[in-house]
């Protein structure tokens, strides 16, 4: 029996067109994705050229759980409807008195549908394998294909992920007899894997959250979470211990959850039904005998006006909402919302541990993007539900009859539809305030809330429904249509892939908008309006073919529904789609009229062609000698209201080489600019596309000359669809480089190797060694000058501050405006910005430094903090290094829509309001890092690592002021907070180093010589330097810096290098601390640190004996990640126990290593970790035992235990006793 | 108010010729619709309640002409489908509103008013806070002829109402239908013979969506007066005697001997006994000078 009603199954699929179709779009999806992965549409776009293989056994697996996910929304419609269909063709009534088993049923019933499934899977994957080999694409990132590559793929993840959907959707429609509530279990179970996610993101929880994910992916993300780019190129996904867990226990889930099934099953003819009341049973009989009546109806009033249709409307969206607020899809999927949105809130816009004071525009992106999709997934399986309804309950007939004309029904549904979106937005405004609440945070921002909630989001939503509408009204079956809906919503954004750029042919696509506390939503919601009228536009267009199409009375074949749309498409119709259709075309062509004929569009492969056509052209002057500024002058005027600024300038250019000068390249930006100087010259060449001008000076400019430069710069009038300058109503921050010209080629090449190939462009070393003494000339900051005096005149409207570096000279009012003139009184870096805001000013004094923080009314709340910053760095730079080279310090907010960052520049620090001013910080918990405090510390640090010691624009430069300042942030923290504090800083430093090196384009390179990526400048710099100062201890190291910094500080031309700083610290480290030098600076070096065994025995004398087995082993990584473990010609030592598969390899050691045993102490009822024992040992072997005897019990013991070494797996480096 | 019908014809995408070229005049009143199962009463019925349209043909009720203007007849339309199902979880008189509302009344007394009265009439004022998706067949049925007085309709079109209901609830529903049908056109289509003899003042026998007859119950059985036949025989026979005569219907009896009847201008044979003509005589003669001539 069984085998028949399997085959049966199976047949019944595989005549189904719908089989075919799947397929079809899976494997077009798969073909897709994976070709343009590989680059077939290069011709179209930006190159897909990269370090990493495409098909990589991670990135194919990858791109397979990714495209399977889709599938788990046809689980309802396939696994789900296996036995469902029996239902509703009332064939179970039948069947189910039929001779066979349950088992019998149920299994054939399962299996083939997930047989059909995982044929539908494999589809994906041919496609894959064919996409990545599509003539066309680059076979240059296409690796070999490896055949166990896609079976481990299959059947380690895809097989047991479908096993175990299937079996929850096959238990959820099997009893509930509904296909909704299948799809609704999907995507609750994908809300759960996000929910857990979100929980476990602590990296602690890794282990747990690896072997709680039902996907599987955080168990492979477990292993190969620090894999470089070289690793994941060529290895293969291991299948070991919490792989193998995890994928065991959702099998064993499965199989419960399939053994209810069958427990529970029972071949009855109605469905199972809950009800927590018990109905008391009573007979029942009915009147068999009526009488005659007389009828007599009653007159009542018929109006069908159009007035009554539109009330009519909206009554009957009320019935429409009624049915979907009470069906249990919309409530689980609103509760399970709810929990979503107060669970993202525990991690709420934290950094380093700290989370952010609770905001409204904080919470307002808690429920982020999930939320809008779950959003979207309500809005287009409701639009099914309410389109099929009567059909699929079949009362259409009845319906259909009445008098009610089609827009009115058609219109019920859409506001039904809005309806239902307006109350799920309230979930989040509800959400936000519950969380609010909670963390005792009472500014409710109600206007704000319903603003961006029911004018920003709900425009979106509701064009969104349009279509939904639409594609509901066109495809008869709600599921598929839904299905369908998906891919279109998901896809839409993928198609720039496809070269397809500009949001106007994307549907619902568009600038956005965000929100900052200082600036509102600035001037984005112009054009976000723009875009939604034009697209609100097109939905009602869509709105008007769904009236066409909407189905009346019997359902039709598409070719007599052609004929109906056409016969209904007359008189106000045809006026109204007219109308529609022209404003839609209108506003289309008016945006595109703007974006590319007004202004010129740069697609991302002009783009790219034209970066590569600028090095062709212009890199011949790279090493041309040019004047140097040596001061400049400025006068600038900011209009906050109309949004615009005026400026002119002077630069006073002096040749400081040894050769005359008759060439002068200036480059400058996009701005209507003059330039002017004061000698004859002739414009010889003028690039309006790079903006990049050759004057040709009719005398040369002799060593030692002068040339001054005068310009003005403003902006082109800025129009509703285009803002045309960085002006800002309130919190503008701009800097000379985005306005003021400089000299010279200014680089700016295409870096990825492979892409230069295909264009026949060389390789990319991006800057010259630091041992390349002839390329020590410029500092990495400017190409065109050294140290300039500097001197600002600034104006703005009256309400606000203007700042610009320097000292106040005089404050002035003309003309409703207000002046600023600033000057410095000591030589500066090119490198200025300019403020201005409605400011609040806070005033304190160090030494006589004049502190200033100028801030947003309302964000006074870690002023304190930042204060204090500025103190402690300036306390400790200035006793450590030299004096402070300035007589105030500056700190101005500036809106978090301009960035989440802070700038040092001199004195004057521009300081995002999203990094600090709103941080929530618990001095209490020792997880959470004073942040506001930390990057005050490493921004004023910045004064003294980049504004007294700048390196030469050579590699290496920025770990000379990144890395130092990033390491005076770390002792002024320590020094304040305590050693406790550092771990979080640490751990999350070695963290985000590990993870983010996995996604290097073009190369990693030791710290001393990087090309500037911020995980090696900030966190590697810091760790480094950290443990440095460990091992060589504080005040020598700083010693050593000392004496660099007074060598090198403010010096002009040949700038200093990373290998000065490293030998001034060669030169204080004892022989047997070299290597460190070596590991540190010199290569990428890593530990992978680890405590095997530990015994502890309690002596007689009542001291306790700790026994530790402990690993410790080291490897390199080449730029590219693959490791190697010699010095040179095969030096490496190995360690292997029998119970191993393959050796521990390491570089040889003799190394220095911590040893900690720490014991618990309760001090004012919190437990502290208290250390007995914490020293180096000289490590020479991997494997080491050692024994420690200690004065009281320990609880924990360690190697490397503060993880001050850079560990490739940092968990396992202490052990609990 | 006359319903028209000339040329109409629909033919399915399957190829099957639903209603064919068919043509007929209905006056006001009961107007019985007899045809076998799959003889295209349905389609009429959809047709002519605007949820089909056909190929080719008119119709009009009156001065409306359906086909161009159907929401002019859906205004004075009652109609019960074959089948049809409620929406889950709704009683009986928020169903009735939601169809009220949807039929044009616009103030609330006034759904309030007549929801009860059609509630009284169909005897479902005692349940009509039950949920309708819970009625019994019968209950149900009543319910169908509820929602479709709502709106005082002029043409009242009932298709198939009376399968598989129990005798009480049949005589009740036909009572009210009939009630009904006073003052209004009522297309009632069956295939129980009985419902049309014992309701209708006009009637039609419709097969493979023609006309086969047009008439009057009454007429209909005098036409055929002396021309019905019938005899006991046993049931080794029967072939002979269907080969022989024409025969219209054989039906056992408790002894295991068959009674058939058979049609004939004259008597086919001594032992025939004239009998009383029945409707469904009229019925099966009709379909019978229908079938396929099998040569």
């Amino acid at each position: 029996m069984f085998s028949t009603i399997f085959k049966y199954e199976l047949k019944y699929w595989i005549k189904k067109p719908a089989f075919y179709i799947y397929m079809a779009i899976f494997l077009f999806l798969a073909l897709f994705i994976a070709a343009s992965s590989a680059g077939i549409f290069d011709f179209l776009t930006i190159s897909a050229g990269s370090s990493k293989v495409v098909n990589s056994p991670m990135g194919v697996i990858e791109l397979f759980n990714g495209l399977t996910t889709f599938i788990f929304f046809l689980f309802p419609s396939i696994i789900g409807l296996s036995i469902y269909r029996d239902y509703k063709s009332e064939m179970h009534t039948i069947l189910y008195s039929y001779p066979f088993t349950k088992a019998n049923y149920l299994f054939a019933k399962f299996l083939s549908s997930i047989v059909i499934v995982t044929l539908i899977v494999i589809v994906i994957g041919i496609g894959m394998f064919i996409g990545f080999r599509l003539p066309g694409t680059n076979q240059d990132i296409v690796g070999s294909f490896s055949f166990i590559t896609y079976v481990q793929a299959y059947f380690v993840y895809i097989i047991p992920n479908i096993l175990l959907f299937g079996a929850i959707v096959f238990a959820v429609v099997t009893f509930t007899r509904n296909i909704a509530a299948g799809f609704i279990t999907v995507i609750l179970l994908m809300l759960i894997q996000g929910i857990v996610s979100n929980l476990l993101s602590d990296p602690d929880n890794r282990f747990i959250s690896a072997l709680l994910d039902p996907y599987g992916a955080e168990a492979a993300n477990y292993y190969t979470r620090y894999w470089t780019v070289a690793e994941q190129n060529e290895q293969l996904l291991p299948v070991k211990g919490v792989i193998i867990y995890n994928r065991l226990l959702w099998l064993g889930i499965a199989s419960l959850v399939f053994g209810l099934v069958y427990k529970f099953f029972s071949f009855s003819q109605n469905a199972i039904s809950f009800s927590f009341k018990k109905e008391k049973s009573e007979r029942v009989t009915k009147s068999n005998f009526g009488g005659i009546t007389r009828i007599n109806l009653p007159k009542v009033n018929y109006n069908f006006s159009f007035i009554q249709n539109l009330k009519t409307t909206w009554k009957l969206s009320n019935t429409d909402l009624k049915y979907i607020i009470k069906s249990w899809p919309f409530i689980s999927i609103v509760l399970v919302g709810l929990i979503f949105i107060l669970i993202s809130s525990t991690a709420l816009g934290q950094m380093f541990g700290t989370k952010t004071l609770p905001v409204t525009w904080q919470m307002l992106l808690v429920p982020g993007s999930s939320f809008s999709l779950f959003i979207n997934i309500l809005t287009f399986l409701y639009a099914g539900m309410l389109v099929h309804r009567a059909k699929i309950e079949r009362v259409n007939h009845l319906i259909d009859a009445t008098t009610i004309p089609n827009w009115t029904l058609l219109g019920s549904k859409l506001v039904a539809l809005l309806k239902m979106q307006l109350l799920m937005l309230l979930v989040i405004m509800i959400g936000g305030m519950l969380i609010q609440v909670y963390n005792g945070y009472y500014n409710f921002e109600i206007g704000h809330y319903l603003y961006e909630l029911y004018v920003l989001n709900f425009v979106h939503f509701v064009i969104w429904a349009l279509l939904a509408l639409f594609i509901q009204t066109l495809i008869s079956n709600p599921y598929i249509g839904l299905f369908a809906l998906l891919v279109i919503a998901i896809g839409m954004p993928f198609l720039s892939a496809a070269g397809i750029e500009q949001s106007i042919f994307k549907y619902n696509q568009g600038p956005g908008f965000s929100y900052s506390d200082m600036n509102g939503y600035g001037t984005s919601l112009s054009r976000y309006f723009i875009y939604k009228l034009y697209w609100l536009i097109g939905g009602l267009v869509l709105l008007i073919y769904t009236a066409l199409f909407w189905v009346r009375g019997l359902p039709h074949s598409f070719k007599e529904r052609l004929q109906i749309a056409k016969a209904r498409f007359k008189g106000g119709t045809i006026i109204a789609m007219a109308l529609l259709s022209i404003s839609f075309l209108g506003l289309g062509y008016k945006i595109y009229h703007e974006n590319n004929i007004v202004n010129r569009y740069t697609s991302s492969k002009e783009r790219e062609e034209q970066q590569v056509a600028w090095e062709k052209k212009y890199k011949k002057y790279e090493n041309a000698i040019q004047p140097r500024i040596v001061s400049a002058k400025i006068d600038l005027n900011i209009f906050p209201k109309k949004l615009n600024f005026t400026a002119s300038g002077d630069y006073l250019l002096v040749n400081k080489s040894e050769k005359a000068i008759d060439t002068i390249l200036l480059d400058h930006n996009k701005y209507p600019s003059t330039f002017e100087f004061n000698r004859e010259n002739k414009l010889v060449s003028e690039d309006t596309l790079y903006n990049f001008d050759i004057y040709k000076l009719k005398q040369a400019l002799q060593p030692g000359d002068t040339l001054q430069l005068h310009f003005t710069v403003k902006n082109k009038p800025n129009t509703i669809l285009r803002k045309h300058s960085p002006v800002q109503s309130n919190g503008t921050f701009m800097n000379n480089m985005e306005l003021f010209p400089s000299l010279g080629y200014s680089g700016g090449e295409l870096t990825d190797d492979k892409i230069r190939e295909k264009y026949g462009l060389g390789k990319n070393e991006l800057r010259p060694m630091p041992s390349d003494s002839t390329a020590l000339g410029n500092t990495y900051i400017a190409n065109d000058a050294d140290w300039i005096d500097f001197e600002a005149t600034v104006s703005t409207s009256e309400d606000q501050i203007a700042i610009a570096p320097g000292y106040l000279q005089k404050e002035w009012v003309k003309d409703d405006r207000r002046y600023f003139h600033y000057k410095m009184d000591h030589k500066i870096l090119n490198f200025y910005s300019f403020n201005s805001g409605r400011y609040e000013v806070k005033k304190d004094k160090w030494n006589d430094v004049n502190l200033e923080i100028y801030y947003h009314k309302g964000h006074e709340y870690n002023l304190d903090r930042m204060m204090k910053g500025m103190k402690g760095s300036l306390a400790y730079n200035s006793e450590n290094f030299s004096p402070y080279q300035h007589k105030q310090a500056r700190i101005i907010e500036f809106p978090r829509t301009g960035g989440g960052f802070a700038q040092s520049f001199p004195n004057t620090i521009p300081f995002s309001e999203a990094i600090g001013f709103i941080a929530d910080v618990d001095d209490e918990d020792d997880k959470g890092v004073d942040y506001p405090f930390a990057i005050t510390v490493h921004e004023v640090a910045h004064q003294w690592w980049a504004h007294q010691v700048i390196g030469a624009d050579v590699l290496g430069a920025t770990m000379l002021s990144e890395s130092l300042s990033e390491y005076v942030s770390l002792k002024v923290l320590e020094h304040e907070h305590g050693k406790s504090k550092m771990r979080t800083f640490l751990k999350d430093a070695l963290d985000k180093y590990l993870t983010q090196r996995t996604s290097e384009r073009k190369r990693e390179k030791a710290l001393m010589y990087n090309d500037g990526q911020g995980y090696i400048r900030y966190q590697k710099g810091s760790l480094i330097f950290y443990a440095l100062s460990d091992y060589l201890g504080e005040k020598k190291l700083n010693n050593a810096l000392k004496k660099y910094v007074e060598k090198v500080k403010f010096q002009e031309a040949p700038y200093t290098t990373s290998i000065d700083m490293v030998n001034h610290i060669r030169a204080i480290t004892p022989d047997s601390l070299q290597y460190v030098i070596k590991d540190m600076f010199e290569t990428i070096s890593l530990y992978s640190n680890r405590i095997v065994e530990v015994k502890s025995t309690e002596l007689e004398n009542g001291k306790h004996k700790v026994d530790i087995e402990f690993n410790v082993s080291k490897y390199r990584n080449d730029e590219k990640g693959k490791r190697f473990y010699a010095e040179k010609g095969g030096d490496s030592i190995t360690f292997k126990t029998e119970k191993m598969k393959k050796p521990i390899v390491s570089v040889p050691l003799a190394d220095y290593i911590d040893i900690g045993i720490f014991t618990e102490e309760e001090k004012e009822g919190k437990k502290k970790e208290v250390e007995l024992y914490l020293k180096k040992h000289k490590i020479t072997e991997i494997n080491n035992k050692i024994s420690i005897i200690v004065d009281k019990r320990p609880t924990e013991v360690g190697v490397d235990p503060y993880n001050k070494l850079i560990d490739i797996k940092s968990d396992d480096n202490r052990r609990k006793l | 108010m006359k319903l028209i019908i000339s040329n109409l014809t629909k033919t399915y995408k399957n190829g099957v010729k639903a209603i064919d070229n068919l043509s007929i005049e209905i006056g006001t009143g009961m107007f019985g619709l007899l045809g076998p199962n799959g003889a295209g009463k349905s389609s009429l019925m959809r047709t002519i309640a605007t949820l089909q349209s056909p190929d080719s043909g008119t119709i009009t009720f009156g001065d409306i002409n359906v086909l161009e203007d159907n929401m002019s007849l859906r205004k004075v339309l009652g109609y019960l489908p074959q089948s049809f199902g409620v929406y889950p979880k709704m009683s009986a008189e928020d169903l009735l509103d939601y169809f009220a509302t949807l039929k044009g009344i616009s103030s609330k007394a006034d759904r309030q008013k007549i929801v009860k009265e059609v509630l009284e009439i169909t005897n479902l004022y005692g349940v009509r806070k039950k949920n309708v998706a819970g009625y019994s067949g019968g209950m149900k049925q009543r319910f169908g002829i509820a929602q479709l007085l709502l709106n005082s309709p002029k043409l009242i079109i009932v298709d198939e109402p009376t399968a598989g209901l129990d005798p009480a609830e049949r005589v009740r529903f036909l009572n009210v239908l009939r009630e009904v049908g006073t003052n209004s056109t009522v297309i009632f289509s069956t295939h129980i013979v009985d419902d049309v003899k014992e309701l209708c003042n006009e009637m039609a026998i419709l097969n493979g969506g023609r006309i086969l007859k047009h008439t009057t119950p009454l007429e209909a059985t005098k036409e055929i007066e002396g021309q019905i036949w019938t005899k006991i025989i046993d049931r080794d026979d029967l072939e002979g005697i269907e080969k022989t005569y024409n025969v219209l219907s054989s039906n056992y009896n408790p002894d295991n001997t068959i009674n058939v009847r058979v049609h004939a201008t004259e008597k086919p044979a001594v032992d025939f006994v004239q009998a009383a003509p029945q409707l469904d005589d009229v019925y099966f003669i009709a379909l019978k000078q229908d079938e396929p001539v099998v040569a």
